[in-house]
């Protein structure tokens, strides 16, 4: 890794410290901006852990004097008329399947977009980038009726494979792909190894940092998928976790607790991979501004 | 070329022997393409160009999937949503107006907000990645979690605005949900709160492309901040500005979640947006002509105006 | 080299086969799974589980989930498992998992729905069953009875008939001097009632623009003026008659002469009623369930005072419907037969949930006479009224009758130009309709 030069003005170190002080209160400022921001968030978790009536109790707490946690034992019980816990289960599953459907799918044809030679390629090409501005309500009922054709109506498979013909994923990968070096592959290519071995062993080593930007984001997309789901989700078992919530509020109206606790559910894992992955999903919507 | 950062492949290889130009050594032929496309194609060619033309078939009918006989209609469907008086005519247009008033209503605030603290966050300080992590956060929660959580706290009575409001002596008993135009100002101030990082983050993309080469001949020249940012900046960003107001207005034409469960797209249907009307129409009611129809309207009516709004910042560029 | 058939697979095939008639014609031959079981009184066959959709996800779910429960621990070898699906959705659901081969074996659908829903194959024809649980007319409210029959065919067994009633607030009434305890039931009675609550500030009767309780009000107003939604033969309407004209404009009048604020919002009138603004309500017998448990409410139920010519009141029914699944196995129709009847029999437990059973032998008990408000009501059943059983007719209300009445009530356009407009678009659904379920 190259050293990042450090370019240092010695002769501000005074000027260093007056700033210091005058940037004190826009710091506070922008900590409480910061604070206020999320508060909501913390708003829900808070009313997730308190007795039902203290929802409607004024002064608002935001750290409950008393901790209960009838919210989730009202959802996650599985005698409950909605089986939140299946619902988060459907998720999970759902939405892990889609990512790596994503990923392999995706990951293949960037590759061959990339770096082959066929007929069609950039017919191919121009007609998955187009589909990249054509708004997603345009394949709704379409796809319902695909869907539906293949008995998938009410299954996981409904919501975890039409998404993946997004193109973003393709586009991305293929991208980043353009930008390695050719000598890698040529050499191996020399060495006698066929496409598929130097996709497996040299491309996609190389490829982590995008493709778990990639994995990250279409894992996120999937999580959070509502208007499909509201519609092609059907039983109450077969939910997944978003259009769960739209349940559930219809199901308690204004008795909070279980809503809120609903919502932090759905929220734990997003977030958690928020944490960790931050750098990946930031880099990613940045590059997708600066396309071209 | 620039090969640090990148990980030593596995292939040993002398390092005299690269050939970037010449002929490449004997590749597998195009069926290996084939085979590295199938996947992703099958996929793309059921559930995205499939779906499309079906789309415009299904269109031309009377189409109830349940039904056996789904009569031709030809261009009936798209003839009903232009004449007053049939029966699609008003609630489409209506939801097409409700979209055209979320969309006008929230893209000012959707392109500026970001812009203001993009440019704050653009400074050199300590923590502004955390900042800038924070202000995005919400981006990546779902839509339903965002409207639950809001829907409970714009509750006229019992949700914490009200009762901000009214510790701050306003008053505290606005109908958020209920009436207009309150429910217009707590959806678009939801969808603001919920994806201003977006765009954030973009903008800042944006800014730190600009060469700083351009600030320092800017000062040089006595240009104040002021002037800085509209002579250096705004060109600067004009591509991105591009992208942004794109981008925003696709989505917010696509609104349907924060309606769905902050509103319930009361009072009245004045808050149902067109993708609502359209899912209803098409998935609930199970008019799918009607649906599909009214779906390409709104693509074309999308498309004309991302074109306009194309068509105008390269005008004003030049 | 062949491969011999496996049990699952031929299973499969059959199921298929079976499914391609379903899809390809309405309702299909499936006289053999009807004639399966033995009468509907007891049920003989292997463990079956069957699985039991409506839409009670308020507190009358909690009845109704009661009485699955009793049924389940009676019946040894019928696990009934009840799931909930909002009405708002159900119409939609149920159809798409049935048509998906995963829906549920047997519902309840509103009486209304019942004609749709036998076009597009989603439900059984149950002639046989009713012919085996020795049910016919004379056994229920006559009304209700024929309600359920599409093109010849019986399509659901009634469960309840839900009317609209009159809710009269007795605190209200006796702020402003009225007799709480004798609520107004002809025209005369009710207006002198709204113009004595009016003099004493109070505006008395809420018109509510929307389905509930505004369209519920006119539909029970046109029969009281002797008119009818649709023709004979479901082929024009009819609201716009002198009688609908007279319906709607009497609903106007309330607002123009002050009885009711204007814009009522959706529920208003209800939430207003629980909190003593207004005195009187037009709604559904159902929610006493939700009335009861408002504290410091003290109401009363009693029939729709007569504003016209004649008695006349907007009602619906839930029926029993068993569900068109490819692959249907006979026992579970036969355990759904003898669970429809068990629920049936036992339906003054479900009367409890502010329902008004369709049985006639159930009404005529003790055990129901006994409760509070249904009886009441059950005095409205010899003049309650429903749509035709044509199906799409629901469209057709909510695409032309509706927003005529919104638009009336919310004084944008005068009653008489408002329905005639109605009924134009109303004729070109019924035309859309005739053209699109006529293959079925």
């Amino acid at each position: 890794m190259t050293q990042q030069t450090v370019r240092t003005e010695p002769k501000d170190a005074g000027r260093d410290a007056g700033r210091l002080v005058r940037l004190i209160p826009s710091y506070a400022g922008l900590i409480l901006l910061t604070l206020v921001f999320v508060s909501p968030l913390l708003w829900m978790l808070s009313t997730s852990l308190k007795p039902n009536y203290m929802t409607t109790r004024f002064p608002p707490q935001w750290i409950p004097k008393d901790f209960s946690n009838v919210g989730y034992s009202t959802i996650l019980t599985t005698s409950s008329a909605n089986p939140v816990l299946q619902w988060f289960l459907n998720s999970v599953i759902a939405a892990s399947a889609h990512t790596l459907l994503v990923l392999v799918t995706a990951s293949m044809a960037a590759y061959a977009l990339a770096r082959m030679h066929f007929r069609g390629k950039n017919i191919m090409f121009v007609v998955i980038v187009l589909t990249l501005v054509i708004p997603q309500f345009v394949f709704l009922i379409g796809n319902y009726l695909i869907v539906q054709f293949f008995g998938w109506l009410d299954t996981l498979l409904a919501v975890i494979v039409p998404g993946a013909a997004g193109a973003f994923g393709v586009f991305f990968l293929r991208q980043f792909f353009l930008s390695l070096p050719l000598e890698l592959e040529e050499a191996a290519l020399i060495d006698g190894a066929n496409r598929f071995q130097i996709f497996l062993r040299v491309i996609l080593p190389l490829s982590k940092a995008p493709l778990a930007t990639l994995a990250v984001l279409s894992f996120l997309t999937n999580w959070n998928d509502f208007l499909w789901p509201v519609y092609v989700l059907l039983s109450p078992k077969s939910l997944t976790l978003q259009p769960g919530l739209a349940i559930l509020q219809g199901a308690y109206n204004t008795n909070y607790t279980p809503i809120m606790a609903g919502g932090v559910l759905a929220s734990i894992p997003v977030l958690l991979i928020y944490i960790f992955a931050q750098r990946y999903i930031i880099e990613g919507v940045s590059r997708s501004g600066l396309k071209g | 070329m620039a090969t640090q950062g990148i990980e030593q492949p596995h292939v040993q290889r002398p390092r005299g022997k690269t050939s970037s130009s010449g002929r490449k050594p004997a590749d597998a032929g195009p069926l290996t393409a084939y085979l590295f496309m199938a996947p992703y194609l099958a996929i793309f060619i059921i559930f995205i160009a499939i779906p499309v033309v079906f789309g415009i078939w299904v269109s031309l009918h009377n189409w109830d999937p349940m039904l056996p006989v789904k009569p031709w209609v030809g261009l009936q469907n798209y003839v009903d949503l232009f004449t007053p008086g049939s029966t699609t005519f008003g609630p489409f247009w209506k939801s097409m107006g409700a979209t055209g008033k979320f969309t006008l209503y929230s893209v000012p605030l959707l392109v500026l907000i970001p812009l203001l603290i993009a440019l704050v966050l653009n400074q050199e300080f300590r923590g502004r990645n955390f900042f800038r992590a924070t202000f995005f956060a919400p981006y990546v929660l779902g839509v339903a979690v965002v409207g639950i959580l809001w829907r409970f706290l714009l509750d006229p009575n019992v949700g914490l605005v009200n009762y901000y409001l009214g510790a701050l002596g306003l008053p505290d008993n606005i109908p958020w949900i209920t009436a207009l135009p309150w429910a217009w100002i707590s959806l678009v101030g939801v969808t603001v709160w919920w994806t201003l990082g977006f765009n954030t983050v973009i903008y800042l993309a944006g800014l730190q492309d600009i060469d700083p080469a351009l600030y320092d001949a800017a000062k040089v020249d006595g240009a104040n901040r002021w002037q800085r940012f509209v002579n250096v900046t705004l060109p600067g960003l004009r591509p991105v500005l591009l992208f942004v107001i794109t981008v925003t207005i696709l989505a917010s034409a696509n609104m349907f979640g924060q309606s769905y469960l902050i509103t319930q797209g009361a009072p009245g249907e004045e808050t149902t947006t067109a993708i609502w009307y359209i899912a209803e129409t098409g998935l609930r009611f199970f008019k799918m002509g009607s649906a599909a129809a009214m779906s390409y309207v709104l693509a074309l009516a999308l498309a004309l105006v991302s074109l306009a709004n194309f068509a105008l910042f390269r005008y004003r560029g030049d | 080299m062949g491969r011999r058939v496996t049990r699952q697979e031929f299973l499969l095939m059959s199921a298929g086969a079976g499914a391609g008639v379903v899809l390809a014609g309405c309702g299909g031959s499936t006289t053999d799974l009807e004639k399966a079981g033995s009468g509907g009184k007891s049920y003989n066959g292997p463990k079956v589980s069957l699985s039991f959709w409506n839409g009670f996800t308020a507190a009358d779910g909690d009845y109704m989930r009661r009485l699955v429960e009793e049924f389940s621990s009676q019946e040894k070898n019928i696990d009934v498992s009840m799931n909930t699906v909002d009405w708002e959705v159900y119409y939609q659901k149920v159809p798409a998992t049935v048509q998906s081969g995963k829906g549920p074996d047997l519902g309840i659908m509103h009486i209304t729905q019942l004609p749709t829903n036998a076009a597009r194959g989603v439900i059984l024809a149950m002639d046989d069953v009713a012919n085996e649980l020795n049910l016919k007319k004379s056994d229920f409210a006559p009304v209700v009875w024929d309600a359920g029959v599409y093109n010849g065919k019986r399509y659901g067994i009634p469960l309840d008939v839900h009317p609209l009633g009159l809710f009269y607030n007795k605190g209200t009434m006796e702020k402003a001097g009225l007799d709480p305890n004798s609520p107004p039931q002809t025209k005369d009675d009710y207006m002198a009632a709204l113009e004595q609550l009016k003099s004493k500030g109070i505006q008395g009767h809420w018109m509510s623009p929307f389905l509930f309780t505004g369209g519920l009000t006119f539909q029970s107003l046109i029969y009281q003026f002797g008119g009818e939604l649709y023709n004979e033969n479901v082929t024009k309407a009819t609201f716009n008659s002198e009688a609908g004209v007279n319906a709607l404009t009497w609903m106007v009048d309330v607002v123009k002469e002050g009885y009711s604020p204007k814009d009522v919002a959706q529920d208003a009138e209800y939430t207003a009623f629980q909190n003593g603004k207004n005195a009187f309500m037009w709604n559904g017998i159902w929610n006493i369930l939700e009335l009861d448990t408002v504290k410091g409410l003290d109401y009363g139920v009693a029939q729709l005072p007569q504003i016209g010519s004649q008695k006349g009141a907007w009602a619906d029914s839930h029926n029993f419907v068993i569900m068109n699944k490819r692959g249907q196995d006979p026992n579970k129709v036969a355990a759904s037969k003898v669970f429809i009847n068990w629920i049936s029999k036992r339906s003054v437990e479900w009367a409890k949930a502010g329902q008004v059973p369709a049985r006639d032998e159930v009404r005529e008990s003790q055990e129901f006479k006994s409760l509070k408000w249904q009886p009441v009501i059950a005095k409205e059943l010899p003049y309650v009224q429903f749509p035709p059983p044509v199906p799409g007719i629901g469209d057709v209300y909510t695409g032309s009758l509706e927003p005529a009445i919104n638009e009336a009530v919310l004084l944008k356009k005068e009653p008489e130009a408002a329905l005639d407009e109605a009924a134009n678009t109303a004729d070109q659904l019924l035309k859309e309709n005739k053209q699109k379920y006529q293959a079925a």
